[in-house]
């Protein structure tokens, strides 16, 4: 189960890693 | 000490700053005019595969306050996991610039290239072989020593050459000040690797151990019982354990972690390691000659007892007594009376590491014993096979999530005693697990 968790962790990290830049993207876009 | 979800809350937010705090920072003051949407997209991924390559030096840099609360097992778990997706991310930001501007194709013919481009390139095939050989280094038959030496060096290359590539391309680094920050922190994780592996061994090298007795234990295991020379030694919590270096100096780049598996209460600074032969460095163990000098670097690990609980059900496989005999004589100096209940599953009857001791300390302490044996002897009448949730029903009273679990083992034994716990609806903060094969 801690492992488990520490999956999640990692997936939810990089999902989370992705939409933020998706934000960088746009607020540069949108300048 | 804060609650053990505001712990890992803390964790997670800090690491999400040092990831994304970098790359936002690039968005202050003037910017260069915005190209297209997923160039702009592709950078980001860019900065953050590296930001999380980076900061994975930080991750085994062995800091309490980093492996807390999770424990030193599940922070390389989640280094190798997020690995991947760091990797990912790196090797995605060429590919989004390839398919919008094709002509950037050009720039993968590294003698003509660019040097910031040859960075580029050098960066990325350095993590792909960190992750091959990672993820391969039993079927591609790499010598552990080998792939440890080779997986620092190749991942100082990559972020080097990933630090590189982005001041030589230079787009958001127009002001001296990003510079500096990107720089700054990449030295500042680079530089946690040199004092693990440079500056502590320095301290270890001037306090180092004398072997006082290696004593012969049931189960083809050892106890090695070391005494600091000329030093106090250190104190830990039973349960923890320390990098052990038998042969060579502490700067020699394989140590080897085991528990303690003395009493926390002693106070001449002894300590035991207890190790099975388990057919690699162990097996050399019994070889160690009385009057020997070690080097032992520790305490570390989150695997200790502390908090309030009705009563301690420690569950331990094989070898995993070690940290659980540490904290049932360090209860038993203490004088502690709560209820404790070791489940401990063997072999076989003959190969019962501490069989003895844990039978003698049933009179100083409120312990049972629950012996669980694969393959035991004809007229047994105890529990046999594994350790599951039916032989967790047969003897731990409800209800399950008063108690406070440790559990210790070979891996197939600690997923399937974590799902066990699990469906007994025990929360991840009422137990704590160590693997001792993590590194």
């Amino acid at each position: 189960m801690r492992r488990l968790f520490a999956d999640r962790l990692a997936l939810a990290t990089g999902v989370i890693v992705i939409l933020v830049s998706v934000l960088f993207a746009y607020l540069r876009v949108a300048q | 000490m804060l609650p053990y979800p505001a712990r890992v809350a803390i964790w997670i937010i800090v690491y999400l700053l040092f990831v994304l705090g970098p790359m936002f920072a690039l968005l202050v003051g003037s910017l260069p005019p915005a190209r297209d949407f997923w160039t702009e997209f592709s950078a980001a991924i860019g900065y953050a595969g590296l930001a999380m390559m980076s900061l994975q030096f930080g991750l085994t840099a062995r800091f309490r306050y980093v492996t807390n609360p999770w424990g030193e097992d599940i922070i390389y778990h989640f280094h190798r996991q997020i690995s991947l997706i760091a990797v990912g991310l790196v090797v995605t930001h060429p590919l989004i610039l390839f398919a919008v501007r094709p002509e950037l194709l050009a720039l993968l013919n590294f003698i003509q290239a660019p040097w910031r481009a040859r960075f580029a390139a050098i960066s990325t095939y350095s993590l792909i072989a960190i992750v091959v050989m990672s993820l391969w280094r039993v079927k591609l038959n790499i010598r552990y020593e080998t792939w440890q030496m080779t997986h620092i060096v190749l991942a100082v290359v990559a972020v080097t050459a990933g630090i590189a590539h982005m001041i030589g391309w230079g787009f958001y680094l127009v002001y001296p000040w990003k510079r500096t920050l990107w720089v700054g922190l990449t030295i500042f994780w680079l530089a946690l690797l040199f004092y693990i592996r440079l500056i502590k061994p320095l301290f270890l090298l001037r306090r180092p151990y004398r072997i006082a007795e290696v004593r012969e234990e049931r189960g083809d295991t050892w106890t090695l019982v070391m005494q600091p020379e000329g030093h106090p030694g250190f104190s830990f919590t039973p349960g923890q354990f320390g990098w052990l270096t038998v042969w060579g100096s502490p700067f020699k780049i394989t140590g080897h972690p085991f528990s303690f598996s003395s009493s926390a209460a002693v106070t001449d600074g002894s300590v035991d390691m207890t190790i099975r032969n388990l057919g690699d460095f162990t097996s050399e163990i019994h070889k160690v000659p009385v009057g020997k000098r070690v080097y032992l670097d520790g305490p570390y690990g989150a695997f200790t007892i502390g908090n309030p609980a009705d009563m301690h059900v420690l569950i331990a496989g094989g070898v995993g007594i070690t940290p659980m005999m540490s904290m049932l004589l360090t209860l038993a100096d203490r004088g502690d009376k709560r209820p404790v209940i070791l489940l401990y599953g063997s072999r076989d009857w003959e190969s019962i590491t501490f069989r003895e001791e844990l039978e003698a300390l049933k009179d100083r302490l409120e312990l049972t014993v629950v012996h669980v044996l694969s393959n035991p002897p004809a007229g047994w009448t105890g529990e046999q096979g594994y350790i599951n949730a039916e032989v967790f029903k047969r003897h731990l009273p409800p209800p399950y999530d008063d108690h406070e679990y440790f559990i210790c083992g070979p891996n197939v034994m600690m997923d399937s005693i974590e799902k066990a716990l699990g469906e007994m609806h025990v929360p991840l903060s009422k137990y704590h697990s160590e693997r001792y094969s993590f590194v």
